[in-house]
């Protein structure tokens, strides 16, 4: 029955106007059902090529629909449904137009309210393919038309012809749970032939079949897309099982490492405050620790030792003992201590070759120097610091508050539990010394660490010596005043790599000695020169700039930065730092 | 411009060649005095090399005050300096010392003469006065 003219003029408008007239699957006339039936096929067949966009279709479509008139209104308003849904514009049932179409007033109507309509109208019992019609796929579309062809037949022949999986429509025609999972199946064989998966969804939007189009599409979310679009496969990341047997394993070889390592390198800034041992005293490594009050023990000494440097009163000798008391308590400081003092002689130990003179030398540098100390103006602030630095082995945050020992008392008691150390890493050693002579270079009187520094440029400071085993002995007298020079004559003979004869270190003892000399007066009379009674780092750059070793092309800073580590580094060079902080400040 | 740096270039060459020329010519003289004192003879090499360390030398020592006089955070060059300088060796230093003082003394003569010519020329504006004073009352 075909009311349309399959000539030309018919728009949509006229075609689906003429649709709604006719088509009616809901009455229960018969030929008007069975009419409806066709026309519902034919309008689910026009509504296909609506999506084709062809009027040559639709005039097929109507041609064809007389064909059908053997079909059974449920099934074909299935159909239609089905096919419906396909309908670029989610037409949900024709047979739902044809429930609005027997309103009757819809001349006035646009195809955009036809559909509509049609959609409003469609039954719920179907769920229809999945396909959404809203975005037309070129292989459904291709599909189509042979299913459409195909249903010039007959409708039984349809439904064979919906399953095909090109859609996932056709295997929800039959409401069934057999036919969901045929559904399923039909669903993901669709998916597998690429089929994008939001079709689906929007499809099964309908809220009839929502559940079930969750379902359906919960079933297969981690899908390969498609074998046409092997880029977008989400494969599953290949997982495997994690081996405790090496993740043990592993963790006891690390931990076998010496902890302080670990430790110092993973302390990412060190608070640069010089004056404040309890960053020093929260790092749980006691040596560490040590080795940090040293530095600041040394330094407070410096400081006390600075104006020390200026009177002449202890002589040339104190002078030089304040400056090379520096270096020499900074070694010494490892032995006066207590916990700390077993890590600073391992510290200092491991700097000098394998001698156990080293050790003897330094113990008795460091009895020397607190002899020294007892008798020169740097006694009471020498205390202070061996106080200073056993408090801080014990792990408090004051800074030589303490009360003062005799320096032979504790010197006694030092170099008793000095000897008693267990070996410490060597790490923490070259860090300690040049700790050590960082905060000498830092403080009024750096003397001898610039000296140290300057006269060895060439020499780095890292000296990273093997823990050495410790030995006990009788500490023989040293002459005080060559106390602190066995340190860099051993420096010296180890990075001279042959062996040297006794006399010839002996001469390299004396040049050191006159060398610390020259340098402590220059830096004097610079400060004098200066008008100052401090040396300052000013001071010692102009000793430099005359050694030749600061020149217009190099300047201090660089020599710091080449030379020492970061955290001295930090120290010495300004820095600026969030908040508009610089530190140190200038 | 870089024509006129080259030419700079050339004109301080050319006075530095000659700046070691009169030093050259300086130290020979010299030399020749000491050898006719200890009646040892002097090369040429031994001259030239003499003058050739003499005049490095003195580019040091420049640069050396200067750095002294900027680390006394001045911009005149002074006696201290030089002292400074002359530090090391130790007869140096004194010799230094004594012609500084020596200097000190001469400029401080001189500032006492310049006072006393100041006050005589007072005085003597006076006496003259007073003479004709006298004068007029004898």
């Amino acid at each position: 029955m075909a009311d349309h003219n399959p000539d030309s003029d018919s728009t949509p408008r006229t075609l689906l106007r003429r649709v709604l007239d006719t088509a009616d699957p809901r009455t229960p006339r018969r030929p008007r059902s069975a009419r409806a039936g066709s026309c519902a096929l034919g309008t689910l067949m026009w509504l296909w090529n609506l999506r084709g966009t062809g009027l040559e279709r639709l005039r097929c479509l109507g041609a064809r629909r007389a064909l059908l008139e053997t079909a059974s209104p449920r099934k074909l308003s299935g159909q239609t449904r089905t096919i419906a849904r396909g309908r670029s514009h989610g037409a949900r049932s024709v047979g739902r137009s044809a429930h609005i179409q027997a309103s009757g007033h819809l001349e006035e109507q646009t195809p955009r309210t036809l559909l509509k309509n049609i959609l409003l109208t469609a039954p719920e019992s179907s769920i229809l393919m999945p396909e959404s019609v809203v975005k037309p796929v070129p292989a459904p579309q291709a599909v189509q038309p042979s299913r459409q062809e195909s249903s010039c037949g007959s409708l039984e022949l349809q439904l064979p012809e919906l399953e095909p999986p090109t859609t996932l429509a056709p295997g929800l025609l039959a409401p069934g749970r057999r036919k969901q999972r045929l559904r399923l199946s039909v669903f993901q064989q669709g998916v597998d032939q690429g089929l994008s998966l939001s079709q689906e969804p929007q499809g099964n939007a309908d809220a009839s079949s929502l559940t079930r189009s969750l379902n359906l599409t919960f079933a297969t979310p981690l899908q390969p897309q498609s074998v046409q679009r092997p880029g977008l496969a989400r494969r599953p990341p290949a997982r495997r099982a994690v081996d405790v047997g090496a993740f043990l394993r592993d963790l006891r070889d690390t931990s076998l490492a010496p902890p302080n390592i670990v430790l110092e390198d993973t302390q990412p800034f060190s608070q640069p405050m010089v004056g404040s041992p309890n960053v020093y005293h929260s790092l749980p490594c006691t040596p560490h620790t040590g080795a940090e009050d040293a530095e600041q023990a040394a330094g407070r000494k410096t400081q006390s030792s600075g104006p020390g440097l200026q009177k002449n009163s202890p002589g040339k000798p104190a002078q030089f003992l304040a400056g090379e008391a520096e270096e020499v308590n900074a070694f010494a400081l490892g032995f006066l201590s207590t916990s700390s003092g077993v890590s600073g002689e391992d510290e200092v130990e491991p700097l000098h070759d394998g001698v156990e003179e080293a050790e003897k030398k330094m113990e008795e540098e460091g009895v020397s120097v607190s002899e020294m100390e007892a008798t020169g103006a740097q006694g009471p602030s020498r205390v202070e610091e061996a106080e200073g630095h056993t408090e801080v082995t014990e792990a408090e945050g004051s800074q030589g508050t303490a009360e003062a020992d005799g320096p032979g008392a504790s010197s006694g008691d030092e170099d008793a539990s000095g000897r008693a150390a267990s070996p410490e890493s060597a790490s923490s050693t070259p860090e300690s010394l040049q700790a050590r002579r960082h905060h000498q270079f830092l403080e009024p009187a750096p003397a001898p660490g610039a000296a140290v520094l300057s006269s060895e440029p060439a020499e780095p400071l890292l000296v990273r010596h093997p823990p050495r085993p410790r030995t006990t002995g009788p500490r023989p007298r040293q002459d005080p005043h060559k106390a602190g020079l066995s340190h860099y004559v051993k420096l010296f003979s180890f990075y001279a790599k042959m062996p040297m004869e006794r006399k010839a270190l002996e001469m390299v003892e004396k040049c050191l000695d006159k060398y610390f000399q020259h340098l402590c007066d220059d830096l004097e009379v610079f400060a004098a020169h200066a008008g100052r009674k401090t040396v300052k780092p000013e001071d010692l750059e102009l000793l430099m700039r005359r050694q030749g070793l600061v020149t217009d092309q190099v300047s201090l800073h660089v020599l710091v930065e080449r030379h020492l580590p970061l955290e001295y580094r930090q120290l010495l060079i300004p820095c600026a730092y969030s908040g508009n902080s610089v530190f140190p400040a200038q | 411009m870089e024509e006129e740096a080259e030419t700079e270039e050339q004109q301080r060459f050319s006075y530095q060649q000659r700046l070691k020329a009169a030093v050259h010519y300086t130290v020979g003289c010299l030399c020749e005095e000491v050898a006719l004192d200890k009646e040892m003879q002097f090369s040429k090499q031994t001259i030239a090399a003499i003058s050739e360390l003499t005049f490095r030398q003195c580019e040091n020592f420049a640069k050396d005050l200067e750095m002294f006089a900027r680390h006394a955070k001045r911009t005149t060059i002074n006696t201290e300096d030089v002292k400074l300088l002359a530090r090391r060796s130790n007869s140096l230093l004194k010799y230094i010392t004594d012609k500084s003082e020596e200097i000190a003394q001469i400029n401080l003569e001189r500032k006492a003469q310049k006072k006393k010519k100041s006050e005589d020329g007072s005085k003597n504006s006076r006496q003259p006065a007073e003479a004709g004073v006298v004068e007029s009352e004898n």
